[in-house]
């Protein structure tokens, strides 16, 4: 489902911050440039010392020049790059958070909320990693490399190409290994996600757990990704523990070099032993930004790994542009031969339904019929496979859907609630009005409830809403819709929840209250809907019968099967 | 102090300052099973560091004794006995890096197995206290700290080091007071590094907490990602998140400043040493007191010396990193349970009923009573509803029942023995708890009602099928589209509420418990299918006592006993209609 048009390169990243990486690399090169003096200075002190004209202060003087600017450009280097590289992963998160915030809803389920929590986290430290380490350390390697070596060649040009000549050895040393390496790092990655996945679970379903003791299997569970990862851990390090040691190995042959070959050179007298003790101290720093480039090159291929699962949520298609028509609803609603497939078979087939302002409708139905995914077409939480959604008359997609959320409300069947206070649950949609808030709160029969707590609304509620029942999460979100004083109110088995005495004065309290709502429920209980204006009958998928109570008593088996079900407790409940 | 039940994280009050030593020692006893290894690695790394070291001395002689005075041949001879060296330490290397790899990667694989495990022996009162996304985040990031430090650091921290003390040896023979005098500048980095680490560490602790939060903000906001689209929020994830990831900015800056405080400064004690260096030891050539071949060797042994001190610098940060993500890990590690299983009191007593509450309050750290002295007794056979307005303390009620929390006054019996002396496994079997929330795992039907059923795991899919039949819930799975074999997932809306409730009531079905408590359990579901569940609830056993919490009526119509429960008390309800009248009129109190 996602294209991707070239391959993503992890230099993209860094794109537009040129002028902060190039002060990262000038600083790198500044640095690098001047340690590679250093030895030479030390070399000329020995050569001047043998041929008898060695002034200290001259020397001191020069040296320690060098080392305090070594100093400041070293801190200046390490400073930028951590600011270099945190900005860089604070703005891709950022762009990432934003490119999903534009998400269909069912985009996010798609990608999987585990994977994206791994990719707004430990794939973007592998970023950082690349812009605080790989980039100074490429560029830095690279100027020691060529500087030594260029100083190598200068000053014996024939022991320096024997010993430049080493370094397409390392490289391809470092081509064979990384090219196995590469793929492993994106498994890593994998096992992060289903790592993720398994914690994840076994939070969110911590109270089944505890009931049904099934620790052990979370734990076996849990055992079992985790052994993947560190099975991919330990891949990664068979091939990864011979990369060091051979550079190094490799790099040590050049010490022979220099001790054989330049040993003979200063036998013959062809070349000073200042310079021959220079030539050991270029070999060490020749050889450590090898070593270095090996170091990177495999931090680049994970990254590389990471910003690649980055770049495919980043490259996601946009979501089909906004509607233009700013939402003023009277509430008329039609549904329009809508159906929406699913992976089996269809979800909702063929649906027509017309509801006009201030009517009240209630789909009712069993268990799967499609009724939720119905009400999710109302809001564009679903887009229809065929058919269309009119709002008074206008395609649904033709409407700005901030304007047209402003609306409509809508009561999920299961409770979501956010780590705020309760007065910012309750005004989620941040336009809404104290006077909105509290009407909205007294229609829900919150008041007593709230007032009994210490700090009223701004008591904090918990994350998955633990510190409240069940019943009291669902006039929250009965609230929430309320509070925006919306034209469409859509009502997903909210009574299932609440006790009858409350559900009856909530309901006259919104009849009330709200009197020109248009409102669509769907429930269970017949009885509290047989006065609307009509009744869908939903089965799956399709709507079998619609009409008035007494029409669907009439006309309907099905209905009157489920009127049936529930008729002892109608008796009771009239008696009242 | 901890009050009971308070199982909350980042309270923000200050870790209990552990001494290096306490630390390495706890470290310590997580590679402690991974002793060999660490035993042969550190062979591995005395061989490799003393071939490495051996190298610049072998230099050293050859010039002294064979170029100063030419002699190629025995040069040659040098050249081959170096070659033959560093072979050795290329094989030593590879050992230990390897080696110590394993290492690392077997750490982390326990202690993320640790922590799990130790989330799974906590009560459910840890997870309402503390955040989804913070635990992840320390389950996989902090330990991940601690991974890089073990795997990476560690072999480099003990590698260097020897390196370090070797080329200081090697220094101090050479020439001692040379040796005293260009090793002056690292004393003063010992210094340093000693008054710096608390402050270095404390930044990275910060930048892991910041972390967490982040981790939590992403996690919530994608968790109920349809309510921010409902309510035309999108900003407020954005917003929410964007602040989340500002603050980690900051404090990653911080920690990065810190971390990278020590490299520059390490750098700089190099140079001065070789300064000392070029000073002295010309002057102690000058005096003889030092052979001018050895001043190769020593500059050597001095680069020896103070690069991988300047490593040294960087493994430093990465280990207060480590230990910071440690203190993190061991905040849930420190963790206790307070559901202990007390040893088994008197036996099962003949006569007693088969649940007993006996001056039962509850309430949660906060202070907020939920349960307020309440005693009543459940008979085997029986069923009882619980009714009342919500927010009254059904579920609580229910809790306490399954032990999903410990009265914090009073006891609960079950068959006469207190409820905490059983078993998990013996509790669990006697008591199923259908949930207000259904929850299910990603997989497929058949795997969700078999979780953590051990004894209908291994049958195959006949004899299943067979079981269902009989058990009268075959009809229930035709409501899925493949049957058993319908595929669900945890989150989304790809099965419905309802079809959620109707798996969750055939998993506590089939384990045919003594008591069954239903929370809500049927709410979403149609009446038609629900009539069809009472049937199977009737056809239960009959000493199964059945306890069901219900705002529909029909549901609780045919119950024995009804229990109105409102504003921590319960009170017998005596008849139906009288409960209803309580529920019709009754003031709500919470």
């Amino acid at each position: 489902m996602v294209s991707v048009k070239k391959k993503p390169n992890i230099f993209d990243t860094v794109k537009s911050y040129k002028l902060l990486v190039g002060l990262l690399i000038f600083a790198a090169i500044g640095v690098n440039t001047l340690n590679l003096v250093m030895p030479k200075l030390i070399a000329n002190g020995l050569d001047a010392y043998t041929a008898g004209n060695f002034v200290m202060p001259t020397v001191a003087i020069e040296f320690s020049v060098i080392a305090i600017v070594v100093l400041i450009l070293t801190i200046f280097q390490t400073y930028l790059q951590i600011y270099a590289s945190e900005k860089v992963a604070r703005d891709l998160r950022d762009r990432l958070a934003s490119k999903i915030s534009l998400q269909s809803s069912g985009f996010v389920q798609e990608a999987n909320p585990s994977v994206l929590l791994t990719n707004l986290t430990s794939d973007i430290d592998a970023i950082k990693l690349f812009v605080a380490q790989a980039i100074p350390s490429i560029i830095s390697s690279i100027v020691t490399i060529i500087g030594a070596s260029a100083l190598l060649l200068w000053i014996n040009w024939k022991l320096g190409l024997a010993i430049v000549a080493i370094v397409p050895l390392i490289g391809i040393t470092f081509f064979v290994i990384f090219s196995k390496i590469g793929p492993l790092f994106r498994k890593t990655q994998e096992a992060i996600d289903w790592l993720n996945r398994v914690i994840n679970e076994s939070i969110l379903g911590s109270a089944l757990i505890r009931v049904l003791h099934s620790e052990k299997p979370e734990m076996d569970k849990f055992m079992k990704a985790n052994s993947e990862a560190r099975n991919i851990g330990l891949g990664i390090l068979k091939l990864f523990a011979a990369v060091i040691p051979a550079v190094t190995f490799i790099s040590s042959l050049g010490i022979v070099i220099i001790l054989g070959l330049g040993g003979k050179f200063v036998i013959a007298g062809s070349m000073s032993l200042g310079d021959f003790t220079a030539f050991m101290t270029y070999m060490a720093m020749f050889i450590f930004p090898i070593i270095i480039l090996g170091f990177i090159s495999n931090g680049i291929a994970r990254s590389s790994a990471s910003y690649a699962r980055i770049a495919a949520v980043l490259n996601a298609p946009d979501v089909v542009p906004d509607g233009k028509i700013k939402a003023d609803i009277k509430g008329d609603i039609e549904i329009k031969n809508v159906t929406l497939a699913g992976t089996d078979k269809p979800i909702l087939q063929n649906i027509s339904l017309h509801i006009k302002p201030k009517q009240k409708i209630a789909i009712i139905g069993p268990t799967a019929a499609g009724k939720t995914q119905l009400l999710y077409l109302l809001v564009g939480l679903v887009k229809p496979t065929e058919g269309n959604i009119l709002y008074d008359g206008k395609n649904l997609a033709e409407y700005e859907p901030k304007s047209l959320h402003a609306e409509v409300g809508f009561v999920f069947q299961d409770s979501i609630m956010f780590n705020l206070t309760l007065r910012e649950n309750i005004a989620f949609n941040t336009e809404v009005k104290n006077e909105a808030l509290q009407k909205a709160i007294d229609t829900a029969e919150l008041g007593d409830f709230i007032a009994s707590l210490p700090k009223g609304l701004d008591t904090i509620v918990s994350e998955r809403g633990t510190s409240l029942s069940g019943g009291q999460k669902q006039r929250v979100m009965l609230a929430r819709a309320l509070a925006l004083n919306p034209k469409v109110l859509l009502l997903d088995d909210f009574t299932a929840r609440v006790d009858g005495a409350t559900e009856k004065r909530i309901l006259e309290n919104i009849g009330r209250n709200y009197s020109d709502l248009t409102l669509v429920s769907v429930t269970q209980k017949i009885q509290s809907i047989e006065h609307y204006d009509q009744i869908a009958l939903l089965m799956e998928g399709e709507i079998i019968a619609s009409g008035t109570h007494e029409a669907l008593m009439e006309s309907s088996p099905e209905y009157v099967q489920i009127f049936d079900s529930q008729k002892s407790t109608n008796t009771y409940e009239s008696k009242k | 102090m901890n009050p009971k039940n308070n199982y909350k994280l980042n309270r923000g009050e200050k870790a209990e300052e552990t001494s290096l030593p306490a630390t390495l020692k706890k470290m310590w006893a997580l590679i402690e099973s991974e002793k060999r290894r660490v035993l042969l690695a550190f062979v591995a790394i005395l061989t490799n560091s003393g071939l490495l070291l051996t190298g610049p001395y072998l230099v050293g002689y050859a010039i002294t004794h064979y170029i100063i005075r030419p002699d190629y041949h025995m040069v040659l001879v040098f050249s081959g006995i170096l070659l033959g060296v560093y072979s050795l330490a290329f094989v030593a290397q590879y050992l230990q890096v390897k080696t110590m790899g394993t290492v690392g990667q077997n750490v982390l694989w326990k202690l993320r197995n640790d922590v799990f495990q130790k989330l799974q022996s906590l009560p459910l009162a840890f997870f309402n206290q503390n955040k989804t996304g913070d635990l992840i985040s320390r389950i996989n990031n902090d330990t991940d700290k601690l991974n890089q430090f073990f795997s990476q650091a560690l072999m480099q921290f003990v590698g260097t080091i020897f390196m370090v003390t070797g080329a200081g040896i090697f220094l101090l023979v050479i020439n001692f007071r040379l040796a005293v005098a260009v090793l002056l500048p690292a004393v003063l980095l010992l210094l340093f590094t000693r008054i710096s680490s608390g402050w270095i560490k404390s930044q990275n602790l910060k930048n892991l907490q910041s972390t967490g939060g982040m981790s939590s903000e992403i996690q919530e906001s994608l968790a109920n990602f349809k309510v921010i689209i409902a309510f035309n929020r999108r900003d407020y994830f954005r917003q929410k998140f964007s602040e989340a990831n500002e603050k980690n900015y900051r404090s990653a800056i911080a920690s990065g400043i810190a971390n990278g405080i020590l490299s520059p400064i390490f750098d700089f004690a190099s140079n001065v040493a070789q300064l000392i260096f070029l000073g002295y030891g010309i002057y102690l050539i000058s005096t003889g007191a030092l052979a001018i071949g050895f001043f190769v060797s020593f500059l050597t042994y001095i680069n020896r010396f103070y690069d991988p001190l300047r490593q040294l610098a960087n493994l430093w940060a990465t280990f207060q990193a480590a230990l910071a993500g440690w203190d993190r890990i061991g905040e849930i590690l420190r963790l206790e349970s307070d559901l202990a299983i007390l040893p088994p009191g008197a036996e099962k007593q003949k006569d007693a009923p088969l649940l007993e509450f006996k001056d039962v309050s509850f309430g949660y750290p906060d202070g907020n009573l939920i349960i307020n002295n309440i005693s009543f007794a459940l008979e085997a056979g029986k069923t009882y509803a619980l009714v009342g307005p919500t927010g009254g303390g059904k579920t609580t009620t229910a809790s306490l029942m399954a032990r999903l929390y410990d009265p914090t006054e009073g006891t609960i019996f079950l068959e006469g023995r207190d409820i905490r002396g059983y078993e998990p496994t013996e509790r669990t079997k006697k008591i199923g708890f259908i949930l207000q929330e259904p929850f299910l795992f990603n997989g497929t039907v058949r795997e969700n009602i078999l979780y953590g059923n051990e004894e209908y795991a291994n049958l195959d899919s006949k004899a299943l099928e067979e079981m269902f039949a009989k058990a009268d819930l075959g009809k229930l799975l035709s409501r899925f589209t493949k049957g058993l074999d319908t595929e669900v997932k945890s989150s989304g809306d790809a099965t419905s509420l309802g079809q959620r409730q109707l798996i969750a009531f055939m998993r506590a079905l089939i384990r045919r418990p003594d008591l069954l408590i239903l929370d809500e359990a049927t709410a979403n579901i149609d009446t038609v299918t629900e009539a069809l569940l009472q049937e199977i609830i009737n056809k239960l056993p009959k000493e199964t006592t059945k306890v069901i919490i219900a705002h529909r009526l029909n549901t609780i119509e045919n119950a024995d006993h009804i229990f109105f429960v409102n504003g921590g008390t319960i009170t017998p309800a005596g008849s139906f209609e009288h409960a209803i009248e309580m529920l019709l009129h009754g003031k709500r109190k919470s």
